[in-house]
């Protein structure tokens, strides 16, 4: 299968863009952290090669699905998209400036909850906004309104330890769309559910943003969540990851599950991404042995 | 292991020994001299609230120690919490004072006074000295291990919700230490109360400590037995009290989300 040099998945008028990889790459290190280097001046400094050469570019209000092999570096381009990492090479661009670091215009739900337990559930999901210093009586009534939107309407003084892990995830979720971020990353947001809870997770995120419009980037090794959650699908290579083909998922929204499965094309196009998914994580592992 | 179950067996076990000793005295297993049975230790510690030891009241034994214990504990906290967080947060501070630290605290602190006689006298200062040079490097080294343990996922959800440095110190990084922090304030507080009665046994004239060891000099081993069992059983209310404290104000201690 060939994969196209000048490959810039997105849209094609380039002003449009919200987000732009152009050409980037990302070593790590394999040395240890700066604090305990001293003394290891003699040791190879090769690295690991995470991504090479990735541009992607992503519209204002579009739904995207990072799907890939574990290890192919997806959740690399979404920590820099954050601002959590910088490239080795190229530029990470967002709403025309390099990225420089994390900020509350792009929001991030973890694939953990990564909930404060110290702060109750209303606490939680307020706490940009008490951090901006603005005033309870304009975001309480707008954490009440996200609480019920996840579903979580009288549990506003539980602690996040008092519930489960999907109901930890949809504080999380609250907690970073009420401010309203222009961006959305999600990490594999519901890797640790089981399959029940995740499909509703998929149908909350997917429902939330058809009212708000938020561009998301949506990271997942599952082909089935990307097909039912995105507008496109980007699928990267095993490590080092680059970005192997771009795909439309021409489906109406509201989406329902079950008719989404019986559509002919979706079928053809989940088969499609299985395949080149399947080969991918076939040579990553001919490539370990 | 029911809680229930657990504390009968503790109790039952608590009552065996007690039981066990008694009739050791009883029979003469023992010489009542080396080991007074529990019938005569309760009647010398009735007898000590009563008429003192050599003319001291036993409660003023017991407070005196206490007091030394609460007040060099509180002020070991008081410094030691800030300056442990400020070396987990700065590495060259950290740098600066560790070499120190880390030499003094693993030293049996026992070893320091005959030093700390001769500095401050075996008035208060002495005392005072022990158990916050004990208690405050232990409490140091647990409150900048604290810090560093605030995991980066929990760093980087608030810096994506917009927190500054100084917020997400205040909201997230002190939040996120203070179980640990109780549990190196419960440690501290056993090595400070053990080094207070090394005080009190060596060079003191008042206390729960110096009760004991004077005792033993004039043989009367039922009075040891009774400040050995009164030492314990403060230590231990101590504890309990410091865990009372946490249950309370870190309830989230251990739990995760």
């Amino acid at each position: 299968m060939m994969v196209t040099e000048s490959l810039e998945a997105g849209p094609d008028r380039l002003s449009d863009a919200l987000i732009r990889l152009v050409s980037v790459g990302k070593v790590f290190d394999d040395a240890p952290s700066s604090a305990d280097q001293r003394g290891r001046k003699g040791r190879s400094t090769a690295g690991t090669n995470a991504l090479t050469d990735v541009s992607l570019s992503i519209a204002k209000g579009e739904f995207v699905a990072l799907l890939g092999p574990s290890g192919c570096g997806k959740s690399t381009i979404l920590n820099m998209i954050a601002g959590f990492e910088k490239p080795t090479q190229g530029s990470v661009i967002v709403g025309g400036k390099d990225v420089i670091g994390p900020g509350p215009e792009r929001g991030v739900v973890f694939q953990k909850p990564t909930l404060f337990p110290w702060l109750s559930v209303i606490d939680n999901v307020t706490f940009g906004a008490r951090m901006a210093g603005i005033a309870p009586s304009v975001y309480l009534p707008r954490a009440e309104d996200y609480l019920r939107r996840v579903g979580l309407k009288g549990f506003e003084r539980h602690a996040p330890w008092q519930l489960s892990g999907g109901m930890q995830q949809r504080v999380a979720l609250a907690r970073a769309w009420i401010l309203n971020p222009s961006i959305l990353l999600m990490d594999e947001p519901f890797g640790a559910l089981d399959a029940q809870t995740r499909m509703m997770m998929q149908e909350l995120v997917s429902g939330v943003w058809t009212l708000t419009g938020t561009t998301i980037v949506f990271v997942t090794h599952d082909v089935d969540e990307a097909l039912y959650v995105a507008d496109r699908i980007l699928v990267m290579s095993a490590r080092p990851g680059r970005i192997l083909e771009n795909l439309t998922v021409d489906a109406e929204r509201p989406r329902d599950i079950e008719a989404l499965a019986a559509d002919p094309r979706i079928g053809a196009l989940r088969r499609h991404i299985l395949h080149r998914v399947r080969q991918e994580v076939r040579l990553s592992i001919e490539a370990f042995s | 292991m029911k809680f229930k179950h657990r504390s009968a067996i503790s109790i039952a076990s608590v009552v065996t020994v007690i039981v066990v000793w008694q009739l050791a005295g009883q029979f003469k297993w023992v010489d009542p001299l080396l080991l007074p049975p529990p019938s005569e230790v309760v009647r010398t510690a009735v007898d000590l609230m009563v008429h003192g030891y050599q003319q001291v009241p036993l409660w003023q034994n017991i407070l005196i120690s206490i007091a030394r214990a609460v007040f060099a504990f509180a002020a070991s906290i008081l410094i030691g919490v800030p300056l442990g967080l400020l070396m987990g947060m700065s590495p060259p501070f950290s740098a600066m004072l560790d070499p120190f630290v880390q030499f003094l605290r693993p030293l049996p602190k026992i070893a320091l006074i005959p030093l700390t006689v001769v500095w401050f006298g075996i008035g208060e200062g002495s005392k005072f000295f022990l158990i916050f040079i004990s208690s405050f490097l232990s409490i140091v080294v647990g409150a900048a291990a604290a810090v560093q343990g605030v995991s980066s996922a929990r760093l980087r959800a608030a810096q994506v919700l917009g927190a500054s440095r100084t917020q997400i110190f205040r909201h997230v990084v002190l939040p996120n230490t203070l179980p640990e922090l109780f549990t190196s304030v419960r440690l501290s507080l056993g090595i400070g109360w053990t080094s207070l009665i090394a005080a009190e046994l060596v060079a003191s004239n008042s206390g729960l400590g110096w009760m004991v060891m004077n005792a033993g000099d004039y043989l009367r081993t039922d009075v040891v037995i009774v400040g050995i069992v009164l030492l314990g059983l403060i230590g231990y209310l101590l504890d309990v009290l410091l865990v009372l404290a946490q249950r309370r104000f870190v309830p989230w201690s251990g739990k995760d989300a």
